[in-house]
């Protein structure tokens, strides 16, 4: 049904919005629980800041993700020359542009899942003396936990979707960077390649239904565990 | 609560006025050019007496899909042939109207920092020149720059070594711009882009034996405006013609 060439960007797409899913994951979980559960000066601003993202336009956050993360950057040229890591024109490349893009959407849910949370319940946890870890870990996680797996979809959803910060970041390299928009986009530059660029449409389409639905059906169990049969209907 | 709605209800006053805002009269005249031409064309309109057209810049494969898919341009400048052929094959280019407007030659950069140094001959060590870096140029699939730079590294039997070490870029501008940022240790891009960037230097021009000839058609679209043709005869006129030797290119 899919050819070699078409499996091999189907695999980087899925691989890369794997991984830039999982790696979203801590630093989405804190931003939520921080956004959900603490009161201090420059909230607001911290809030704004996660959604920036969503507004901004991909090809600047891959234009700063190049000034910082690139080869010569200010985090970049460190990170290379410490840990190893190469982000320029890599799939680590890829995948930190999704992760960046998918992050407003991952903190948003996450924090909607911890939010519904009774804090109450966590009140009569900690004066049964369980400290800030336990309590987390066994109250607010368990009980935000549809809502949170909601959040890491959404961004899995988003990232398979990730165009204009990918682009100017890593550029276009096939088995490398090309992920699926990324292959859509080169295909339906060149003549005759119109056909193949609706498959990969096609594909990209079925994939990201196929993430909302999952992450639509966990919402539901969260609601319906959350408040019980009242909600139901 | 009241304050809040207040704001919303300035913020969509001054958008409706923004829409209201008065546009010079008469369609507007509109030009697609490859990216190579931004700051040479910049230069030209600035210094056009008449209605100032709206200028495009893309890749001339994207403009092309572009205009074929509808999009208003009244004039279109392509960085090679085979993109103006597929508009004529199309029936979307005006009879009469296509010429020949520019030359411009392929060179290999470096960032300016760089101290390397790689002759341009057939069998040349650029694979070795690389390293674990890439090759920065415009994607060879269907970029003119691209495709020209391909064609002279088939021709120059290096192609092969090399291929899987590349840097697609979605223009030749982007390109350049991951040169100029040291992001490739090496790229291939126009003559005119590398003069127009102090951060990088050129290593070696290629010998147009090596690539189909580079030249800029331009044409005007159906349904391109009357100040077209004034235009257009501009582009080909003694004044444009100053301005785009003073960048680089070759006035044909």
């Amino acid at each position: 049904m899919l050819d070699p060439q078409e499996l091999e960007i189907l695999a980087l797409s899925l691989k890369v919005a794997f991984w830039s899913m999982l790696g979203s994951l801590p630093l989405a979980l804190a931003l939520a629980w921080l956004l959900a559960r603490r009161e201090f000066p420059g909230k607001t601003l911290l809030d704004a800041c996660v959604h920036l993202p969503l507004v901004l336009p991909p090809v600047v956050i891959g234009y700063l993700l190049l000034i910082v993360f690139g080869r010569h950057g200010a985090l970049g040229a460190w990170l290379e020359t410490h840990l190893g890591w190469v982000f320029a024109f890599r799939w680590t490349g890829a995948a930190l542009a999704a992760t960046i893009m998918g992050l407003p959407l991952a903190v948003r849910a996450m924090r909607q899942a911890i939010d519904a949370v009774d804090p109450r319940l966590e009140a009569a946890a900690s004066t049964l003396g369980a400290g800030p870890m336990a309590l987390f870990a066994s109250v607010t996680l368990p009980l935000a936990l549809p809502g949170i797996l909601n959040g890491m979809l959404l961004a899995f959803a988003r990232s398979l979707g990730e165009f204009g910060a990918t682009i100017t970041f890593v550029s276009s390299i096939p088995g490398e960077t090309q992920t699926l928009p990324l292959a859509i986009y080169a295909l339906t530059q060149v003549p005759g390649g119109d056909e193949r660029a609706l498959r990969l449409c096609v594909l990209a389409v079925l994939l990201s239904l196929g993430a909302l639905i999952a992450s639509e059906l966990l919402l539901r169990r969260a609601r319906h565990a959350i408040h019980g049969e009242a909600s139901s209907g | 609560m009241k304050t809040l709605l207040r704001i919303a209800a300035l913020g969509i006053a001054l958008s409706l006025c923004a829409t209201a805002y008065p546009q010079p009269g008469g369609p507007r005249l509109v030009v697609f050019a490859a990216a190579s031409l931004k700051d040479a064309l910049d230069e030209v309109v600035a210094g056009y007496p008449g209605a100032k057209p709206a200028l495009s810049y893309a890749a001339s494969s994207a403009l092309a899909r572009q205009i074929d898919a509808g999009a208003p341009a009244s004039i279109f400048i392509s960085a090679d042939l085979e993109w103006m052929d597929y508009l004529e094959a199309r029936g979307l280019v005006q009879a009469g109207t296509r010429r020949n407007l520019l030359g411009n030659s392929l060179v290999l950069i470096v960032p300016a920092a760089s101290a390397a140094s790689l002759a341009i001959a057939p069998g040349m060590p650029l694979a070795q020149a690389l390293g674990d870096g890439r090759l920065a140029l415009a994607d060879p699939r269907y970029v003119p720059a691209g495709k020209y730079a391909r064609a002279a590294l088939e021709k120059l039997g290096v192609w092969g070594s090399i291929s899987t070490k590349l840097a697609a870029a979605e223009n030749v501008r982007a390109a350049l711009a991951f040169v100029a940022r040291g992001e490739a240790p090496l790229g291939i891009v126009y003559e005119t882009d590398a003069r127009a960037e102090a951060k990088v230097r050129i290593l070696a021009r290629f010998d147009p034996a090596l690539h189909p000839p580079v030249v800029y058609p331009m044409a005007l679209m159906q349904a391109a405006p009357a100040p077209a043709r004034e235009f257009a005869a501009h582009l080909s006129g003694d004044r444009a013609r100053h301005v785009f030797e003073k960048h680089g290119f070759r006035p044909l």
